[in-house]
């Protein structure tokens, strides 16, 4: 029997119903199609369909261990999903506060196999069921909370005055500024304009010059004419408190468009709208799962943004010093999309405290595993931009080659040679991608220092630490490279390196068996009594990630670890500052940011 | 009688649609999957989100539906099936689908929903660069045709089809009713990536049974207007006129649906300046040229 059933006795033509429905499986994932790639699940193999709403799945399917924030986000997907619903878990069994999974399975594209199969007959019986409970959850209730329309930073569970200026509070849904699908209209609520809150001040402008703006009086410097007064934005532009100034919406008979728009805060194309706060994640379909992305929108172009990650930062150790072995699992296990690189990064930083030498065998072997994993990574990037951009063959071509990749062995990554290539030669010549991805999201060599991988390769920045790598020399190893730093330039460039990674793994002629196996094994055995401090670098897909550790008679006793993505985060408020709402998200997506390995 | 043999073709026509587009994108061609889909959509909850514009909320899919229809009863698909004949036929089809904007923008205000109400405002922004592209490219084959008349339009064709006649034509409107349906590349309303599904996320059981098949109708019927306007209609040697409609009809479908697989989807500013400043002058261009053809090789 599956819990979320619909109130109702199975009868009749509702069995026919019910029998259709498990037939129908539109799934929503959790945390997204990428984490179920690199678990190497072929979703749409097993007849599910992946739906971008939750309203229009039958089927919630989590895969992987995800942290309590993410579940709790879960349980809100789950409760906007109709009835009836199946909750189905792969490889967890961690989900409260949802309720029990119906149907539990594998990691393996044979567990999904099955578990899809016993859905099915789950389905077909138990759609409809009269005994079943409503499910509900903390998250779930609707919570007023009090606020102060001059001070909205000051938020209570009770009525009463506002300490700052003794106003009574205003009741608003608690709720409404957090959650997906009950995001409100700006006519009606919950407009949060307080990041945008400005001092009301005076300040100068030319009246045939607007865009001659001072603080002093003084004349224009193009016309000579005296400047005008006028007072900038309001301090607060909250709707919630109906706070319009002495404009009271109800109480006029006529309204001109332009008394409305006066106060309003402008973006760069002038015009004058509500603003609107609207969350993309953290299971947005066009984003990476755990990716938490709120944008305030005018109109449709980006007037701010907010980004996080609710993945969990769990920390590297937990209270004691750990086991060399445990660490490295741990690391890889932290980040799904990469965790051989993760693994090897562990190795090196502990072989580096331990003083050791790494035999030129053994790198090598890391290096084609990280190569190999380089362009599984790659593979789901492009499947995700075809994704977001509604592009469907490269989704689907993507996500097949990323399966095929992810398990192949040397002979068949050469095979797939003339795929790639054919890959890259549609790439070049498909109609509007040009026009799509040119000038978007650019970042100058110049301006922003801070950039990692191919972000940073993208726009000219070769600070690839491959390219001090000895192995990586001996093989032949030259950096792609690209110069405009916009979207197109990223897309490029991952296409690219798909292709050299592949020729490196080509060259290097080791066996991916051994190639895996090189990543568990540390150089020498006498590492048990090393102690010492360590560092390493890695080029991980997304960029450089810096791991430095303190060993302690082998055992880990400090560490520290840099990423990528966490650096990378902090370009999204910039980068999509004053965008169409599109170029935004897909510039956000070029970034490649992996919410698994944000560390704040 | 006809009325009725119409409609059953048109949800016949839609249902075809559905098993295509299905195939299209997944690659398994399953005959009875559509059906499946709406029995499940009939049997699941349908819910009105917290805080609806209840009237805009519940009228927003249907009028799609209508619209849909509304344009399909001037479409003949023989000389003798047709609905009504209207002496105003061609520019009926442009009127009746105008109101597709109407109810995308009820269906995106409606539910209260962020996503969806972008959505919906979107699609304003596509009707201002496609509706001259609409109704340009009509233009000339009725000056063709020197009726307005749909069966007359068919007729005009008889020794040439108007594809070959006035191909640039043929473009515009077949790239604008691609726009008008809301297919891709031109999905940026319903978008998955970019809105969870846009003006279609909030809409549930019964009521997204009726908005999914008012976008199939509304697919088939401007594949039937494309059908009649350039390829001659009925018209063709050795089939009977019905199975030349039919023909015509499921290759441009086919064609549309195809079409936005292997591209991204457009950029709103960039459809609205290629619309207005390449699309509306090569309309011109392709009436002018079409005046002079009329007038000189009657």
């Amino acid at each position: 029997m599956i819990a979320g059933a619909r109130l109702a006795t199975l009868s009749g033509l509702r069995r026919l119903v019910a029998l259709s429905m498990a037939q129908d499986l539109g799934v929503y994932l959790i945390p997204g199609p990428e984490i179920a790639g690199v678990y190497g699940l072929d979703i749409e193999a097993t007849g599910m369909h992946i739906v971008a709403s939750p309203r229009h799945a039958s089927v919630l399917l989590v895969v992987g261990k995800i942290s309590p924030a993410l579940c709790e986000a879960a349980a809100v997907v789950y409760a906007q999903m109709m009835r009836p619903r199946v909750l189905f878990g792969i490889g967890t069994t961690e989900l409260s506060p949802l309720p029990e999974a119906d149907i539990l399975a594998d990691v393996s594209q044979q567990g999904l196999m099955e578990g899809v199969r016993r859905l099915r007959i789950a389905l077909a019986e138990g759609a409809f069921n009269p005994a079943v409970s409503d499910f509900d959850a903390p998250m779930l209730q609707t919570r007023i909370e009090y606020t102060c329309s001059m001070h909205p930073e000051i938020i209570q569970d009770e009525p009463g005055s506002c300490p700052k200026c003794g106003m009574n509070l205003i009741p608003r849904d608690a709720q409404a500024r957090m959650m997906h699908a009950h995001t409100e209209h700006p006519k009606m609520e919950g407009v949060d304009y307080s990041g945008m809150d400005r001092e009301a001040t005076v300040e100068y402008t030319c009246p045939m010059h607007p865009e001659v703006i001072q603080n002093e009086p003084g004349s224009c410097p193009k016309c000579g004419m005296t400047l005008e007064p006028r007072e900038t934005q309001n301090t607060h532009h909250d709707h919630a408190g109906m706070s319009h100034g002495d404009m009271g919406h109800n109480d006029m008979a006529f309204m001109s468009m332009i008394d409305v728009t006066m106060d309003l805060p402008r973006s760069s194309d002038g015009l004058p709208m509500d603003w609107i706060d609207v969350p993309f994640g953290p299971f947005f379909p066009g984003l990476p799962g755990g990716l938490l992305l709120t944008l305030t929108l005018d109109g449709d172009t980006v007037a701010g943004s907010r980004a996080g990650t609710m993945t969990g930062n769990e920390p590297l150790l937990l209270q004691s010093a750990m086991d060399i072995n445990k660490f490295t699992e741990r690391l890889a296990k932290l980040e799904p999309l990469a965790p051989v690189c993760y693994q090897v990064l562990a190795c090196l930083a502990i072989e580096n405290a331990g003083g050791l030498d790494i035999d030129t065998e053994i790198a090598r072997a890391r290096a084609i595993a990280v190569e190999r994993e380089r362009i599984v990574s790659h593979l789901g990037w492009l499947a995700l931009f075809g994704r977001q951009t509604g592009f469907d063959w490269l989704l689907r071509r993507a996500t097949s080659l990323q399966q095929d990749f992810l398990h192949a062995d040397i002979k068949q990554i050469v095979a797939l040679k003339a795929a790639i290539l054919d890959l890259s030669g549609r790439l070049q010549h498909t109609p509007l991608l040009k026009s799509r991805t040119t000038g978007i999201g650019r970042l100058g060599a110049d301006t922003d220092k801070i950039l990692f991988g191919p972000v940073a390769r993208a726009s000219g920045i070769n600070n690839d630490v491959r390219n001090n790598d000895k192995i990586y020399g001996d093989l032949g190893f030259t950096p792609a490279g690209g110069k405009d730093g916009d979207v197109r330039a990223r897309l490029q460039l991952r296409v690219d390196e798909i292709g050299h990674s592949l020729a490196l793994i080509e060259k290097a002629g080791i066996t991916i068996d051994s190639a895996m196996s090189a990543c568990h094994v540390f150089a020498t055995n006498n590492i048990d009594e090393a102690s010492g401090d360590g560092e390493a670098v890695i080029e991980t897909p997304r960029g450089l990630a810096r791991l430095q550790l303190g060993l302690e008679n082998g055992r880990v006793k400090t560490v520290q670890l840099a990423t990528p993505s966490t650096f990378h985060l902090g370009l999204i408020e910039k980068l999509t500052a004053q965008q169409e709402l599109g170029d935004a998200l897909v510039t956000v997506g070029s970034l490649d940011l992996s919410p698994w390995e944000i560390r704040l | 009688m006809t009325t009725l043999l119409v409609l059953l073709l048109l949800i016949a026509g839609a249902y075809f649609v559905a098993v295509l587009e299905a195939w299209i994108s997944n690659g398994r061609f399953r005959l009875a999957a559509p059906l499946y889909a709406t029995i499940a959509l009939l049997g699941r909850e349908s819910i009105v989100p917290r805080k609806p514009d209840r009237i805009f909320f519940e009228v927003g899919p249907v009028l799609l539906l209508l619209s849909a229809l509304l344009a399909a009863t001037v479409i003949p698909l023989t000389p003798d099936l047709i609905i009504t004949e209207l002496a105003t036929g061609a520019l009926f089809i442009n009127a009746a689908l105008v109101y597709v904007l109407v109810a995308l923008l009820m269906a995106g205000w409606g539910p209260d929903g962020a996503y969806a109400m972008i959505g919906g405002w979107r699609f304003l922004g596509q009707l201002i660069a496609y509706a001259m592209l609409i109704v340009m490219p009509i233009t000339a084959v009725a000056m063709r045709a020197e009726s307005l008349l749909s069966t007359q339009i068919v007729v005009s064709q008889l020794g040439l089809w108007n594809i070959i006649y006035q191909p640039l034509g043929f473009v515009l409107f077949f790239v604008a009713s691609m726009a008008l349906a809301f297919l891709p590349p031109f999905d940026m309303m319903i978008a998955k990536g970019e809105l969870a599904g846009g003006v279609e996320a909030e809409y549930t059981g019964a009521r997204l049974a009726v908005f999914r098949l008012g976008r199939l109708v509304l697919i088939i019927t401007l594949a039937s207007a494309t059908a009649i306007f350039y390829l001659g209609g009925w018209q063709g040697p050795w089939l009977p006129p019905w199975a030349w409609s039919a023909i015509k009809i499921l290759v441009v479908t086919a064609t549309m649906l195809l079409a936005g697989r292997y591209m991204p989807r457009i950029r709103e500013a960039h459809l609205l300046s290629w619309c207005w400043m390449l699309g509306i002058p090569l309309a011109l261009i392709n009436i002018l040229i079409v005046g002079i053809l009329v007038l000189e090789f009657p």
